[in-house]
């Protein structure tokens, strides 16, 4: 992806293609690499899928314990049913979506509406990043990091679902956040149009 | 300030939780090996994880205790986790209580096993494990009934 290099670029470095549909792609092709009987093919799927997977499934504020337990009893279940998945292609979303509503449900169970990570995390600012980089790229991290946390909480969860899943389910989405099915759509947008505001608000006073 | 694009906002919020909540040191390993084992052990069938809970801290204020209750076609098995000093104890309760073994199998390192009888009541314990991550086996007496298995646990 080319991506112009004038001054004018806003904050953040010019995005990678890491969100194209390559890992899908990849996944689908381990996927059937196992489904015709080699083992290693799982082995990739499980390395491709599992940072997408715990992202998705930490969307919905799990600790980090049960973030995990989610993410195992999610690839325990399709090894469990792998004829479930007719088309390899299919196979990442069914993962993600799998996750997301175990992931759900057990949210749901009694006194778990941990709000671990905004706390948390809110504290975390990057202040340690590899030894490349700049005082700049600090900075322009923070301000990325500044940005999404000034976001509303459903904001960031939903944001957080999209940029990390390939076209997510709305129906089941709407019934995790608690919203209309009809809402997600302009929710989104809304949303992406806040993050947009703070950034370039964020990018004039760097500059 | 030119304005980005939907997916070069989506870019951002990718690239900001992959740095702020990167996927756990070791989590790819051991579910490769969750995945793994669960794709060769046809001859058991696996419990579902129903509920994870920690339990209150004592009175020293710090407690690493926990419960885990899994669940298979009408039985139940409730998990106490505990460290015993350098060791780690699992305190097991079945329901309803029907004779069989449990083997305690260590999936990482020496990968030792060991092995308990239920008793009339259901219980069983475990005592002097291996700190790391481990999976349960129920084996019923008589060749009845398919063994069951638990997901992997870390204790």
């Amino acid at each position: 992806m080319e991506h112009s290099t004038t001054n004018r670029t806003p904050p953040g470095r010019p995005s990678r293609p890491r969100r194209s549909g390559e890992v899908w792609a990849h996944a689908a092709s381990a996927f059937s690499r196992w489904a015709d009987g080699d083992p290693a093919g799982l082995d990739d799927l499980v390395k491709l899928m599992t940072p997408v997977l715990w992202q998705v499934v930490r969307a919905h504020r799990l600790s980090v314990d049960l973030a995990e337990d989610v993410v195992q009893t999610t690839w325990l279940a399709l090894v469990r049913s792998r004829d479930n998945v007719r088309d390899p292609v299919a196979v990442g979303a069914w993962l993600t979506t799998t996750a997301r509503r175990e992931a759900w449900r057990v949210s749901k169970l009694d006194g778990r509406d941990t709000p671990v990570e905004d706390e948390d995390l809110a504290l975390m600012v990057p202040d340690a990043v590899s030894a490349e980089s700049t005082a700049v790229d600090l900075d322009e991290q923070r301000s990325l990091w500044r940005a999404v946390d000034a976001l509303p909480l459903r904001c960031r969860q939903l944001l957080r679902i999209v940029a990390f899943e390939h076209r997510p389910d709305y129906q089941q989405l709407a019934v995790e956040l608690g919203m209309p099915v009809g809402s997600i759509g302009p929710t989104r947008g809304r949303c992406l149009a806040k993050l947009r505001a703070a950034l370039a608000q964020a990018g004039e006073h760097d500059e | 300030m030119s304005e980005m694009s939907r997916d070069e906002l989506l870019d951002v919020v990718h690239e900001v939780w992959e740095a702020r909540d990167p996927v756990p040191a070791g989590l790819v390993e051991r579910m490769q090996l969750v995945a793994a084992t669960a794709d060769t052990d046809f001859d058991l069938e696996l419990m579902q994880l129903v509920e994870r809970s920690l339990e209150p801290a004592g009175v020293r204020g710090v407690s690493t205790a926990y419960s885990l209750r899994f669940e298979y076609d009408g039985v139940h098995l409730l998990l106490r986790v505990d460290d015993d000093g350098e060791m780690a104890r699992v305190d097991g309760w079945l329901t309803p209580p029907s004779p069989m073994t449990v083997r305690a199998i260590a999936m990482q390192g020496d990968r030792r096993e060991w092995d308990v009888d239920v008793s009339d009541r259901g219980r069983f314990e475990f005592a002097g494990l291996t700190p790391g991550l481990l999976r349960l086996r129920l084996e019923p007496h008589g060749d009845s009934a398919k063994a069951l298995g638990t997901p992997a646990f870390e204790i």
